[in-house]
C-alpha cells in the first residue's frame, strides 16, 4: 500500500510537472490526461470506488477530449500570437510557490485530523455497496446541492449553445 | 491504514501549488485552463481523502459535485476561448485587456 501510494504519488507530481512545463499544449493536455487517471488511483485506494468511475468517465473521458479536441481544432501552434515574454509572471510564481511550501511545511509539522468521525467507516459502506451509499447520501442529504447542480449543468448547457450560435447568424 | 492522511493531503498541496504555479505563469489560455482543472483536482483528492479518514461521506459527495461544476466550467470556459480566438486569433492571457480602460 505504501508502495503503490509512493509510486502514484511521484506519478502525479511528474505529470503535473508535465502540465505545467511541456511546450505545446497537446503534450500539457496528455500530462493532464495522464494526472487525471492517476488521480482515480489514488480515489481507489481511499475506498471511493464511486468517485474513480467519475473520474474516469468525466474528466478523463469527457473533458479531456474537449481539451483534445479543441487544441486539434485550432492548432495553436502553426498560427499563434504570444506577445514578447516579459519574465514578470515568474516572479509572482515563484512568490507564490514559496508560500504554499511554507503551508505544507504547517502541515507536515501539524499532521493530526481534528475532525470528529462519522459512522461511514469501509466496513460499513462496503457492506451497503459504494455507489449505493453515495447515492442515499446524494438524494437525501445533499438533495437540495445536487438540485442546484443540475440547473448550473442546464446553465451551462444553454450558455455553451448559445455562445456556438452566435458565430453562425 | 498504512498510509497517514496527512500524505494525501500533503500531495493533494503540493498539486494545487503546482496548478497555481502554472495558472500564474503560462499564458496559452488553455494551458491556464488546464492548471485551473490540476487545481480542481487536487481538491478534490483532498476532499476524498478527508472523507476516509473521518469515516464520512461528506467528502466524496462534495468531490462529485465539484466534477459536475468543473464540467460546465469548461464548456463555457471553451467556448468563450473559442469565440476570443475567432474574433483576434490571439492566444496570449497578457494580449487580452481590451476591458482594460
Amino acid at each position: 500500500m505504501v508502495v503503490g501510494f509512493a509510486i502514484v504519488a511521484a506519478w502525479e507530481l511528474v505529470t503535473a510537472a508535465g502540465v505545467i512545463a511541456f511546450r505545446r499544449p497537446i503534450y500539457n493536455a496528455l500530462a493532464l490526461v495522464g494526472n487525471m487517471l492517476g488521480l482515480a488511483v489514488l480515489f481507489l485506494m481511499l475506498n471511493a470506488q464511486f468517485l474513480f468511475a467519475a473520474q474516469v468517465i468525466v474528466y478523463a473521458g469527457a473533458v479531456m477530449v474537449l481539451f483534445v479536441f479543441i487544441i486539434a481544432l485550432m492548432n495553436p501552434v502553426s498560427d499563434v500570437t504570444l506577445g514578447p515574454a516579459r519574465g514578470g509572471e515568474w516572479i509572482y510564481g515563484i512568490v507564490f510557490g514559496v508560500i504554499f511550501a511554507a503551508l505544507l511545511g504547517v502541515l507536515l509539522v501539524n499532521q493530526g485530523l481534528t475532525g470528529r468521525s462519522g459512522p461511514s467507516t469501509p466496513e460499513v459502506i462496503n457492506a451497503v455497496g459504494n455507489v449505493q451509499s453515495v447515492g442515499t447520501a446524494l438524494y437525501t442529504t445533499f438533495l437540495f446541492p445536487v438540485e442546484v447542480t443540475s440547473v448550473l449543468l442546464l446553465i451551462a448547457a444553454v450558455g455553451a449553445v448559445y455562445l456556438a450560435m452566435r458565430r453562425i447568424r | 491504514m498504512p498510509v497517514p492522511a496527512y500524505t494525501f493531503l500533503l500531495l493533494s498541496g503540493a498539486l494545487f501549488t503546482m496548478g497555481a504555479i502554472g495558472f500564474l505563469v503560462r499564458r496559452n489560455p488553455l494551458v491556464v485552463f488546464m492548471c485551473i482543472e490540476l487545481m480542481l483536482n487536487a481538491v478534490n483528492l483532498a476532499f476524498a481523502a478527508i472523507s476516509r479518514y473521518l469515516n464520512s461521506l461528506d467528502g466524496v459527495v462534495f468531490a462529485f459535485l465539484v466534477i459536475t461544476v468543473a464540467a460546465a466550467e469548461v464548456v463555457v470556459g471553451i467556448a468563450i476561448i473559442v469565440q476570443v480566438y475567432r474574433a483576434g486569433r490571439q492566444m496570449d492571457v497578457d494580449g487580452l485587456d481590451l476591458m482594460k480602460e
